[in-house]
């Protein structure tokens, strides 16, 4: 079939196609399409899991796991937010998202802290296991189940896979919207 | 023989004649015109005639006694003449003619005459012939020479010197000339002339010339190549210097011309246009340009005023280029011009009589004047501009007598380069002039120079100006200023800015007119030089990256011009008010800079600034200030981290100490019992006469043991107060360090902050523009200019100090008439007053207007409901009322305030800020508004305290005294807590209350410390369960994302490591209750602001985007900013802004399309839509009419006006909401 479809394409260049070809001719296409999206996909990305839903992030994204590090809890904030963390000098804020999509928070023992970003823009997760890398060879979800109003935004693409639902989320939207939010919605007493 | 030897000696004595003839010829050929001119007899003419040609020079030389030489020689011909036989007549007569020829034929006419003495020579073969032939190629070729050389051909000049050389050794040689020679050297003035005419060719042709082997040069092929060389380079850089040549050829004597290709007399353009000229007639071009524009934009649809004031602007165009066209030497167009402007000043009378056919004679007589400029040089040029002239239509039409004297003066042959270079004062100001690009090969260094000099000779210059407009100035602030301007011109214009060298330049000559007369410029040149002085600060500004490039430099620019021309012209007249030559009448805005201190003499202030202009200075980028700010912070951290580690070591060691003193107690007892039992022992057991009982001791191991036990439990504790003693010392060490690295972090905090006075020059500004919207007079005195503060926050300050400004002129300030009634000076008094208070910036914007109107406020309140009619309420609280949004007392809207955006805006902005603000107003005697702006803290002294299990620092903010419990009477009055020492009563708050941590015991807890915080008026006790420590922190922000979170200044890392959020218990005192509701509050605010005050700037160009922002937003209004229709048109689905301003030309989606779109869509499509272009047609004009855009305005925009327009736009969309 690729050949057929490699020929299809070289005779493109020169001639016209044969009436057969013409309408063969968008069959293989089709298939490689969806190993192309599948492609870009399986090339760069880590998942890690927050209770029940699985996160991605690109490869190109600076991130790092971080053991061992006191979490400094803050009084009078939302509950979502742990604490800071000191990270090489910068104080980092630590967020629960179990606890901001409305789950009930693992023991933070198990887990582990997760950064996204470098210097005064890193921010950190309670995840739970260790990020890995994901290939993704589903399609991506036509309809996105429904998520936290606080999700709704960041949220560019979901996949089904290996019983996971895998988002695909803009960090930097969910940190500003973190940002207001908590400045809009302040403390919780 | 006697016969042949007479002959030869006759022959001979013609010969010295002629030479004698020729040399006379060439010296005065040199010098001037020698006056004598004969007609030459013809070639065949007979010997009498030469003799009467001969008798006929020597006539005429002998009327001057200078010419005795040429007469003698007149008279020797003559003589020889007479004796020659018909044969040597003959023979001599072709040398006859030529020297005869040379006293009425040009250089070109010698070359002929040569050609035809050298036929003659072939003819005759005559040995006597070639050494007169010869000189007369080396005059020619001398001439030749020295023109080459006039024209820079360097290397052409050379070779014709070394013909010239070659031809004197051939004239003194013995050798007979070949026959070939002339017609070579015929050939070199031909090439020669070629090569002049940039001929390529003509190269070869000389380099094969100086091959040939009758002039025999010395030269190799090596040495032929170089000569190819040369001329090939020498012609490509002759366009360089044809600017030189054309004046050359002005100045040449007209012999030199023939050498070069004879004009054509029937040609239009005699000569091409220097460059300069050029210059100077697209000048002219230019400033028609602009009459056009002026034309256009009169309108019969607007009202009468209108018209009138476009007719004023364009009547004084056209004196500019009545001037203009005077200096270039265009008379006939000055005079046409003229006359227009006559017929322009009768329209003005008569304004109702300027009809339509009136305007457009007016723009047919333009077009006719730019058509001229294309052909002015043609013949019969002007003739069509006369003639639209002679039209019956024109009120005052030119009569066909004067239309024939003009029309000679009309056609301009030449320009008189010489007359522009002396007097080549500039008349318009161009876009090129205003430029502040740099040269693509800008010296970076020479940049940098400048950049750093310039805003010190910026704040002098102005200082200086101010003093003088102020009325305190002396002639010394002229010389200053003079002296500023002289060196900002040079530095300017060594680095390649012409904006700036040019305004410096023209601000130069007026100031040394000024001081040459010994006068003081008058107001209306003083609010020129202000002006230009702004512009100047604007163009600093913009070269430093601070602000775009002024938008009135071009206006500013003519304006300086116009004074400048008008003092070079009139010189500086003694009449205090000499017409001033621009109309711009804005209302004399008087601006003062800080009085000099009673205590400093005006001396000093002068000497100051240069001083610190004598500092180097270095350019560095911020984030490298934030990196060694960051890492001092980290090193106070990490100094705060090892005396943590100290402390507790010495804390140990003092318990190590306890444990010594225990072991040596320990030791002394086991010693005593030792003893007690060796005395026992002895009584039980004798152990003979040997020893002594003392010295039993000395056998017993036990005893020995516990003694050396005991000596080094006293070693170990003397060891560890040695070590006790070090660890002070390494106390005293970490102190001193702790010392060193807090400074090093104030220095790198020092170079952030700058003088408060950097802002002063914007506020003036903005108090000028305030009062020419209002019509009202205001005066600004700033105090505490030199205070030093964080930019950043002065910074977020204009824009509040704008506010307060505008509402001090628009609100404060009474009418004009009112104040003279209550006896107040007619110029409103505006004082701005900065001061440190602790960590904070206190501003104070005082004016002397009519104070806050109490009743009003209580009506408008009453009206818009805030409280019920009768109902008691307090001043106090009236003032509160006017913070809150949208609350203005103004029943109409104005343009400066009154849109309800005025105290509302300011207390929100300040709050923002964290600051807080206060109004103390006087009814008649004007309003103080004070606000109270924290700096910046990266470092604070702190208290750590415990919250319930978190532990916090508390800044010292608002802190104002630390009482331990049992200071005062905690007691319950009316339900509330509050604490009473001696007579005060103060609010009690717990700070877990605060913090709204729970606190899970049941019994009322002990407080160990009450902290006593002000907040706004009012202070609050505040008890803390216990202070733990004391100490300096360093404050670091929570992130990017989390960058305020409400009650904490920040978190700080502790000793151990660990990090403590820093509180700022003012900001939780403000808000108590749940956050939720203020903080929604202020975000309910921000958005009813930023949906109501937001104007959408759409345009392509970063620069306009960004200067439109800055205007609208000094005008108090939200900017939001698009690049082009498509982002506009994102924003615009969910946004509505008050006014949208767009340019015409953007890619994606143009403006034409944009308000097109705007006007399809439901929700917008009455939206005000602005244009701003720098397209002037009709044609676009009618477009954008079809658009339906509301305001066409063409580039460049005044500030006011675009204002206006807005203001109008906003007027009428709520006239039509209130319809």
């Amino acid at each position: 079939m690729a050949e057929n479809h490699l020929k299809t394409a070289k005779q493109q260049d020169t001639d016209w196609l044969s009436p057969t070809d013409a309408l063969t001719h968008f069959l293989p296409l089709a298939a490689e399409v969806n190993t192309a999206d599948l492609a870009t996909h399986a090339e760069a990305v880590f998942g890690f899991r927050v209770g029940s839903l699985g996160f991605l992030v690109t490869s190109s994204t600076y991130c790092e796991v971080i053991e061992q590090l006191q979490v400094n809890p803050l009084p009078n904030v939302e509950a979502w937010f742990s604490g800071l963390i000191n990270l090489r000098g910068d104080l980092v804020p630590v967020i629960d998202l179990q606890l901001l999509l409305g789950e009930a928070s693992t023991d933070r023992k198990k887990r582990q802290l997760f950064a996204i970003g470098q210097g005064d823009k890193a921010m950190a997760f309670w995840i739970d296991g260790l990020p890995e890398i994901q290939h993704i060879f589903t399609q991506s979800l036509k309809q996105l189940p429904p998520l936290p109003s606080i999700l709704q935004r960041c949220v560019s693409g979901g996949y089904f896979q290996n019983d996971q639902l895998w988002f695909n989320v803009q960090f930097d939207e969910l940190f500003k919207t973190l940002g207001r939010q908590y400045t809009a919605e302040e403390t919780a007493s | 023989m006697i016969q042949q030897s007479n002959n030869s000696e006759t022959l001979e004595e013609l010969e010295l004649g002629l030479h004698l003839l020729r040399e006379f010829k060439t010296s005065q050929n040199k010098t001037h015109d020698n006056g004598i001119f004969i007609e030459p007899p013809a070639t065949e003419s007979s010997v009498e005639d030469y003799i009467d040609a001969f008798k006929n020079l020597a006539n005429q030389a002998a009327l001057n006694e200078c010419y005795s030489d040429l007469y003698d020689a007149c008279l020797l011909i003559e003589d020889v003449l007479r004796q020659l036989s018909p044969d040597e007549f003959a023979v001599a007569r072709v040398n006859l003619f030529s020297s005869l020829n040379d006293w009425s034929l040009s250089s070109s006419e010698i070359i002929e005459c040569a050609e035809v003495d050298n036929e003659t020579a072939t003819t005759h073969q005559d040995s006597a012939l070639p050494l007169t032939l010869i000189t007369d190629y080396i005059t020619t070729i001398e001439q030749l020479a020295e023109l080459v050389n006039k024209e820079g051909y360097s290397g052409l000049y050379s070779l014709n010197l070394l013909i010239i050389d070659t031809l004197h050794e051939l004239s003194q040689s013995t050798i007979a000339v070949t026959t070939d020679l002339p017609s070579l050297l015929d050939n070199w003035c031909r090439e020669c002339n070629a090569y002049r005419q940039n001929s390529l060719d003509a190269i070869d042709n000389i380099i094969s010339i100086l091959r040939h082997p009758d002039l025999n040069l010395p030269f190799d092929e090596d040495d032929f190549t170089t000569f190819n060389t040369l001329l090939v380079e020498e012609i490509g850089s002759q366009d360089n210097v044809e600017q030189a040549v054309d004046t050359v050829f002005d100045n040449t004597p007209d012999e030199l011309d023939t050498l070069t290709t004879v004009a054509d007399d029937d040609n239009d353009i005699a000569e091409p246009l220097s460059a300069m000229a050029q210059e100077l007639v697209e000048l002219l071009d230019t400033e028609a340009g602009l009459i056009n524009y002026r034309f256009l934009a009169i309108s019969f649809d607007e009202p009468v005023d209108s018209r009138k004031e476009h007719l004023q602007l364009a009547s004084e165009e056209l004196d500019r280029l009545t001037n203009a066209a005077t200096m270039v030497g265009f008379a006939g167009l000055a005079a046409t011009c003229t006359q227009v402007n006559a017929n322009i000043a009768l329209y003005l009378q008569h304004i109702d009589s300027f009809r339509l056919t009136n305007h457009e004679l007016l723009i047919q007589w333009i077009s006719e004047v730019k058509a001229y400029l294309l052909a002015f040089s043609k013949n019969g040029a002007g003739k069509q501009l006369l003639a639209q002239m002679s039209n019956p239509n024109w009120i005052q039409r030119l009569t066909p007598e004067a239309s024939a004297n003009l029309l000679p003066l009309m056609q301009v042959k030449g320009l008189n380069d010489e007359s522009a270079e002396t007097d080549s004062r500039e008349t318009v100001a161009t876009d090129a002039n205003i430029s502040l690009a740099l040269p693509d090969d800008v010296n970076k260094e020479l940049l940098d120079l400048l950049l750093q000099e310039l805003p010190v000779y910026m704040q002098q210059f102005s200082e200086a100006i101010q003093r003088l407009q102020s009325g305190n100035g002396s002639s010394k602030d002229i010389d200053v200023a003079q002296r500023i301007a002289h060196t900002i011109k040079g530095s300017a214009n060594t680095v390649g800015i012409k904006g700036i060298a040019v305004l410096t330049h023209q601000i130069e000559d007026i100031l040394m007119a000024c001081a040459k007369a010994r006068k003081q410029p008058n107001a209306a040149l003083m609010n020129t030089l202000i002006n230009a002085s702004d512009c100047l600060e604007a163009m600093c500004e913009s070269l430093l990256g601070l602000g775009e490039p002024p938008n009135d430099a071009r206006e500013t620019l003519q304006e300086v011009l116009d004074w400048a021309n008008e003092i070079a012209k009139n010189g500086i007249q003694d009449t205090p008010d000499f017409i001033k030559p621009t109309t711009s009448s804005a209302n004399t805005t008087v601006a003062q800079h800080r009085e000099p201190d009673s205590s400093q003499s005006p001396k000093e202030t002068t000497t100051e600034p240069t001083e610190s202009a004598q500092v180097a200075m270095v350019r560095v980028p911020t984030n490298q200030i934030e990196n060694l700010f960051k890492l001092s912070s980290e090193s106070i951290i990490l100094n705060g981290q090892i005396y943590e580690r100290q402390r507790r070591l010495k804390n140990q060691l003092q318990a190590m100490e306890a444990q010594f003193t225990l072991l040596q107690q320990l030791g002394a007892e086991l010693e005593q019992l030792i003893d007690l039992k060796d005395l026992s022992g002895r009584s039980l057991v004798n152990t003979g006469k040997d020893f002594d009982a003392l010295e039993m001791d000395q056998y017993n191991e036990l005893h020995t043991a516990s003694r050396r036990m005991v000596e080094a439990s006293v070693d170990a504790r003397e060891i560890s107060v040695d070590m006790k003693k070090e660890l002070d010392t390494m106390n005293e060490v970490l102190e001193y360090q702790q010392r060193l690295v807090i400074n090093t972090q104030e220095a790198v905090m020092q170079t952030r902050f700058v003088p408060v006075g950097s802002i002063s020059l914007r506020l003036q500004r903005g108090l000028r523009q305030t009062c020419r919207l209002t019509g009202k007079q205001g005066e600004l005195k700033l105090t505490g200019e030199e205070l030093l503060i964080d930019g950043d926050t002065l910074s977020a300050l204009v824009e509040p100090l704008m506010h307060l400004l505008r509402n001090a002129i628009d609100h404060g300030l009474e009418p004009e008439e009112e104040r003279v009634a209550v006896g107040k000076p007619l110029v409103g008094q505006i004082a701005i007053e900065f001061d440190r208070e602790g960590n904070s910036i206190l501003v104070r914007c005082r004016d002397d207007g009519r104070g806050l109107d109490f009743p009003a406020i209580r009506q408008t309140a009453q009206q818009n409901g805030h409280f019920k009619v009768g109902e008691a309420i307090t001043e106090d609280e009236l003032k509160q009322l006017i913070l809150r949004p949208n609350f203005s007392t103004r029943s109409q809207s104005t343009q400066t305030s009154g849109r309800g955006v005025g105290m509302d805006v300011v207390n929100f902005q300040v709050l923002s800020l964290g600051g807080s603000l206060s109004l103390h107003s006087v009814w008649g005697q004007g309003l103080t508004v004070e606000l109270r702006i924290p700096l910046p803290l990266s470092r604070s002294h702190a208290l750590l305290a415990n919250a319930g299990p978190y532990k916090v620092a508390i800044s010292s903010k608002g802190l104002t005294q630390i009482l331990y419990s049992g200071a005062g009477d905690i007691k319950i009055i009316s339900n509330e807590q509050v604490l009473i020492i001696g007579d005060d009563i103060y609010p009690v708050v717990k700070l877990e209350d605060l913090l709204r941590v729970n606190d899970r015991r049941k019994e009322e807890r002990y407080h160990g410390a009450i902290l006593l915080v002000q907040n706004a008026d009012k202070i609050t006790a505040v008890l803390v369960d216990a202070i733990t420590d004391s100490r300096e922190v360093v404050i670091k922000s929570l992130g990017y994302y989390m960058r305020k979170i409400h009650g904490f200044v920040g978190a700080t890392i502790l000793g151990d490591g660990s990090i403590t959020p820093v509180l700022d218990i003012p900001e939780l005192l403000r808000a108590p209750r749940p956050a939720k509701t203020s903080h929604t509050a202020i975000e309910e605010e921000t958005q009813y602001f930023s949906s109501l005050q937001t104007i959408l700037v759409v345009d392509d160009s970063l620069s306009q985007r960004r200067a439109l922002e800055q205007i609208l937003t000094d005008a108090g209004f939200r900017v939001h900013t698009a690049r082009d229709g498509i982002e506009a048109v994102e924003w615009l689905a969910h946004s509505k802004p008050l006014v949208v301003v767009t340019d015409l030309e953007m890619p994606r989606m143009n403006g034409l399309e944009l308000a097109s779109h705007i006007r399809t869509q439901e929700r917008l499509k009455t939206l005000p839509i602005i244009m701003i272009t720098s397209r002037s047609t009709e044609k676009h004009r009618l477009m954008a009419d079809e658009a339906g855009i509301d305001f066409y305005l063409v580039k460049p925009v005044q500030d006011d006006n675009l204002l206006t327009k807005i203001q109008s736009l906003i007027d009428k969309q709520h006239s039509t909401v209130e319809a």
